[in-house]
Parts: structure tokens; sequence; C-alpha cells
């Protein structure tokens, strides 16, 4: 256990300490942040600063359009109303629109005996698809509201009748009704598929790229005449795994921080409460992730140590992580479904289990032995892909300069 | 007590017997040269010693006892084929190999330190192995193996790299530390180094041991029939039919005498024509013996 700490504690150390870590921890948030800064900033230009006209002969129909208008677009100004007006007043707009002090009008003409009147957008721009389309949607609800108040009904009567109506799930657990939202739950399996999926192509290779490196520096032959293969491939995993999550948990704590300072300025998000992730799922979540984790850099380890170069390994790194697709394509099935037996049956293969069982947690909580039989399985999984990978290892390091073929690592595996 | 005896050990991999039925015992407190032509299968024995591989028959003793993986404290081996982390310090590297062999982290510091004033390289103590010359990481693999102070030490080429100033300081090393009663196992081709330091050698040739026993008993196996005359005056002695393998410079003359020839009878024949300093039979070097013992197959 001793060496096996010992190999962990350097392999973390080297990687921590490298530049190429510190850059990463630091750009990747900025990434991240540059690209949510970024689409706030342009959603905020392209909605926000718009000066708008809406011109009518009919001033009950430019208030309630200008009103509908404004309700879409919380952020954009109110738009200026002409009501009633006169053909004249268009020359005034087009002259108003070429000097850049208006962006553009909406001119509604109704002609006498039409109820629907006539609509026309005036820009300098040719007009954006989305603006556009938000104008329709606010010229139809302003058109119906606006017949209504002829008809006698009151504005009170009218907020009444359209307002929207809203679905609440509710999930039976345990014999409690605990508040649900299939988005969440969505959002939680696909967090932890990117997780995963990331991770293994970021810190799995990593693993492989490190055990290829011992290989070619042949450090391994010094380091296997005092310790056990099983115990260099262990250290390493822990190692280089302790070093991704340190990564990770500072990424997590640096977007959480993110987003909580910039939950007030986007709407609709609360911070990470928002996503609704309740503890025992965290914990879940959270130990799928580790098994998961340890689970395919162990595979990783032993593809780098059937190869000869770092480039062999790219080859290999889509086909390690093909598993996790898996759940991805059968993610409606497996969430609408969840006690059904292919899905059961799937979420106990263990490369498959970090996600598909964490998928049908999310719509209905699998009976407790299911849970201990998968984490069960993945442990073994991960004994045999460590056991496998330090054979291979052992043995397949003291020939290089090739790529084993699998009759050779079969061989190898029955060679003590 | 021999500290390693190694019983009738074969090896296969594949179809290819890499050691056959190879026995050799090293005794306490000498240094014993393992030699043999590339892929005589020095370095598979070597593995067997140390338990990276299990012999597919025969048995391995070390001191005294079946090998078990806790006698790894005890023993260093210095691969032919080594290498060091790249991006690490070489105290760093140091601490980490002395403590995968046991040591507490302030003792491997503390001996790595004394080992680098030792090697002559305390001025690179803080750099990365990646800015080092080749000669200069040989060395610092060469503390690697020693910080623990095995019983039993392991190298296989120690020297290959090394200038000749490096190579006589690690000579005095090793046999400083068989002064200690360390058993030193070498494995080389770098046959004078064996000739100069080794009690006892085994030559392994196609995974057998073909020739086996101390430097002495070795030699003594061979006649004595290579010649060595210092003179002056008439060389017309060496025209003598008996002399083969002749090599001449001035005043001197190595030669090799046909089989069964008569050395005094040609001494008697040198005196006539010329004044002879010296004329010695000398016993064959151990790189003749290994030529002739491995024949055209050797590459090494």
């Amino acid at each position: 256990m001793r060496e096996v700490l010992l190999i962990a504690r350097r392999e973390y150390l080297e990687r921590v300490q490298s530049r190429a870590f510190l850059m990463m921890t630091i750009l990747f948030p900025l990434f991240i942040g540059l690209m949510v800064g970024g689409s706030f900033l342009a959603g905020k230009l392209s909605s926000g600063g718009k000066n708008i006209a809406i011109a009518s002969n009919d001033p009950v129909l430019a208030r309630e359009v200008a009103a509908e208008m404004q309700d879409a677009s919380s952020r954009a100004k109110p738009p200026e109303v002409i009501a009633p007006a006169a053909d004249a007043a268009r020359a005034t707009l087009n002259q108003r629109v070429e000097d850049k002090t208006l962006d553009g009008y909406l001119w509604l003409e109704k002609k006498p005996g039409s109820s629907m009147p006539d609509a026309t957008f005036v820009s300098r721009s040719s007009g954006d698809v989305f603006s556009l389309g938000g104008m329709e949607s606010a010229l139809n609800h302003g058109i119906e509201r606006e017949q209504l108040i002829h008809h006698g009904v009151s504005r009170a009567e009218i907020d009444a009748m359209t307002h929207q109506a809203d679905i609440q799930t509710v999930q039976l657990r345990q014999g409690q009704l605990v508040p649900s939202n299939s988005l969440k739950s969505f959002f939680g399996a696909y967090a932890m598929m990117f997780l995963i999926y990331f991770t293994v192509v970021f810190y799995g290779m990593n693993v492989a790229r490190s055990v290829v490196e011992e290989k070619t520096s042949r450090i391994f032959e010094v380091l296997l005449s005092t310790v056990r293969p099983q115990s260099l491939m262990a250290g390493k995993l822990l190692g280089v795994g302790a070093a991704g999550l340190t990564q990770m948990a500072i990424w997590l704590l640096l977007i959480s921080a993110i987003v909580v300072t910039s939950a007030g300025a986007l709407p609709g998000t609360a911070g990470l409460g928002g996503f609704g992730i309740h503890p025992q799922q965290l914990f879940f979540l959270v130990t799928y992730f580790l098994l998961g984790f340890f689970f395919y850099s162990a595979i990783a380890a032993a593809v780098g140590a059937s190869v000869s170069s770092e480039q062999e390994i790219q080859q290999f790194s889509m086909v390690i992580v093909a598993p996790l697709t898996v759940g991805m394509v059968l993610i409606t099935y497996i969430t609408s479904n969840p006690t059904a037996l292919p899905v059961v049956l799937l979420s106990l293969f263990p490369p498959c289990t970090p996600i598909v069982m964490f998928l049908r947690m999310s719509s209905q909580m699998p009976p407790a032995w299911e849970i201990a039989l998968s984490m069960l399985l993945m442990l073994l999984f991960i004994w045999g892909a460590i056991w496998i990978a330090s054979r291979i290892y052992r043995i397949g390091i003291l020939m290089y300069g090739k790529r084993a073929t699998l009759p050779e690592m079969l061989r190898w595996l029955r060679y003590s | 007590m021999p500290v390693v005896d190694l019983d009738r050990i074969s090896k296969s991999y594949s179809s290819k017997a890499a050691v056959r039925e190879l026995s050799l015992r090293i005794e306490k407190g000498t240094m014993f040269g393992l030699l043999g032509p590339n892929g005589a299968g020095k370095t598979s024995t070597i593995r067997m010693m140390v338990g990276m591989t299990l012999p597919d028959s025969g048995t391995v003793r070390l001191f005294d006892e079946p090998f078990r993986r806790d006698m790894l404290a005890r023993i260093s081996y210095l691969p032919e084929e080594r290498g060091l982390y790249k991006r690490m310090k070489v105290i760093d590297q140091l601490i980490f190999m002395g403590q995968l062999h046991g040591l507490e982290a302030s003792t491997a510091k503390a001996r790595a330190r004394q080992w680098c004033e030792r090697m002559e390289i305390t001025e690179s103590m803080e750099k990365k192995t990646q800015e080092l010359s080749k000669g200069m990481q040989q060395k610092i693999q060469f503390i690697a193996t020693l910080l623990h102070d095995p019983e039993l030490i392991i190298m296989d080429e120690p020297s290959s790299g090394l200038d000749p100033v490096n190579v006589s300081l690690l000579e005095q090393t090793l046999l400083e530390l068989k002064g200690k009663g360390r058993t030193i196992l070498f494995s080389t081709h770098r046959m004078e180094q064996v000739e100069k330091l080794c009690d006892a050698i085994c030559l392994v040739d196609q995974g057998r041991a073909v020739l086996e026993g101390t430097m002495r008993a070795v030699k003594s196996r061979y006649p004595r029939d290579r010649v060595v005359v210092e003179y002056e005056g008439d060389a017309s002695f060496l025209t003598d039919p008996s002399i083969t393998e002749l090599r001449e410079s001035p005043g001197r003359a190595e030669f090799k005498l046909r089989n069964g020839a008569n050395g005094q009878a040609l001494l008697e024949s040198a005196t006539r024509h010329a004044r002879i300093f010296k004329f010695e039979l000398v016993e064959p070097s151990l790189e003749e013996i290994f030529i002739r013992t491995v024949g055209g197959r050797a590459d090494a």
C-alpha cells in the first residue's frame, strides 16, 4: 500500500505542478466565462438597444401591440407609440430611420370594414428572423386583445383569459410526493455523461500516455525491480485521477461561483440550486462518476501498456468511450422505462452502469440491491482491468517497438 | 553462503527458449561477471533473479532462501535499458527511488546528498533530469540503485555511456562496496573490466551456462599457448613454423603456439638470434576465451 501511495503522490505532484495543468485550470473557466459572458452580452445588444416605433390609425391597436412587444422582451426599450397616425407621419418616420434616431417602425393601417390591419415594418437592415418572428406573435396577440376590447371585454378579463397554464410534475418516492422536473433529470444525466466522457478522454488518456512514457523512457524496468506492476498501475490511476479531480473541483468551484454571482443577471438560474440536484443524487453522481472514471482509466492503462507510441493511443480513445454513448442514445427509452429488463441489465453492465444507472435513478429509484450490485460489479471490473493492465504492462513492456497482437496479449495474461 | 543460487532455471517466451537449465552460484562478498553475446539470455536470467519474471522450471534462491518479494529491499537492480522521470528534479527522483526501496524520505534525502557529493554531481541535484547529459543521468541511476545500501547489487552494463574518468570512478565505488561485504553481479560486454574486477564469471550462450567458475579456474582450463616476447636484434626466429597469429611491433611480438608446439625449443632458437628481455607464456585473455567459446556467433 505504501508503494501505491508513493507512486500516486509522484504522479499527482508531477501533474499538478506542471505548467500545462496551471494553464488548463485557469484558461478553461476563463474560456467558459467568455462564452457565457459573450452570449449574454450579444443577447443584450441584439434585443435591448433597439428603438422601435409603432404607428397606427387605431390608437387601441397600437397600444396593445406595443404592450405585447414590451412583455415579450422584458429588456427591450418600450416601443414609441404614434397614434392616431396620418399618412404624413410616414415621411417623418422614414426620415428618423435614415437619421438613425430610430431603428425601425411598424406601420399598422386599419382599413374600414376589415378587422385585420395591413402591417409593414420599415428598417435600415433587412431585418433578422428572430425580431420579426417576435414581432409577428406580438402583433397577433395585440390584434386579439384589440378585437376583444372593441367587443367590450375589460383588460383584466382579457389577462385572465389569455393566461398560460403550467404543468407541475411531482414524483412519488417511497410514499412521499416530491416535486420533480424531468428537465432537471435530463440535465443531471447529461452532466454525468459529459463529466465522465470529458474526464476519460482527458485524464484516462493521460494515464495511457504516462504508461507509454514509462515504457519509452524505460523507467518501468527500474520500477518493476522493486514494485509490483499492480501497485504501479493502481498508484498511477490514483495519482492521475486525483490530479484530474483536483482540476475538476477547481473548475466546478469557479463555475458555481460564476453562476451564483451572475444568478441575478441571468434570470431563470438561481445558482446551482436551480438545477435541483438534491443531496442523495449528488452522492450517487459523485460515486458513479468516480467508479466510471477509474473503470475507464484502468482500461486506458491497459491500452497504454499494449501500444508503443502516443499516436496509437488516439486511435483507441474513441473506441474506449463508445459504451458511454449507449446510455445517451437510449436516454428517452431508459427514463420512460426505468424498470424494463434490458434497461436493468444495461445498468448492471459495468461499462454502461455510470450513465444508465444514473438515468434510471433520475426517473425512479431502483431497488437498493441493484444499486449495490452495480457498484460491486464495477469494483470487480476495475480490479480486473487493473490486473489485466498490469499483466500486459509487465510483459508487454519487455518487448517494445511493436504493438502487441490480441493473441499475444492473451498469451501474456497466462505468463507468470 | 551463496547470495545467489540458481538451480537449473529455464524460461521460454512464445516458442523461443531464452534460458535453458541455467545454474550458477554467487558467493557473498564477491564480484561476479555475467557474460555472453547479445541475446544469450543474460537479462532474462537477471529478471528471474529479481522476481520480475518467474522461471518456467528450476529454482531461484537468494540469501540461502527461496525467492520472496520482501527480499527486494536487500537487492538493487540497475537494468541495461534504464530511464528516469524526465520532468522530475534529480534530488526528488532520488528520494522517490529511495522511498520505493523502503527508506524514509529524510534518510533518502541525506543519503542522496552524500552520494551526489561522492559522484561529483552536487550542482545537478536541483536540475530536471531532461537538462542533464546522458553520462550524468547514468550516474544518477547508479546512485538510485545504491541509496538503500543493498546487500546484492545487480548491474546490467553499468558503464555504458560513461567516459573513462567516470568508468574508473564507478569501478572504484564497486570495489569499495565489495570491500564492505556487498555482493555484486554485473553483466557487461567489456571483457577487460570483468578481468580487472571479477572474482568469478559465468559465460552464457544461447540460454545455457557454457563456462562458469572463478576467474582463476576458468583461465586454467585454457592452455598457456600465447607468448609475449621482447627482444633486440634479429627477428628471424619469428618465422618458426610453430608460430601462428603473430602480432608484431618494434622489439615486441605476441603470438600463439600451434597445438603441441614446444615453447622451450622456440626460446632456445630465439636466444641464438637475438637478445631476449622477456619470453612469457601468458594465459589467454577473457576476450579470447569468450571468442573461442562463443565462436563466430558473438556480435558483442
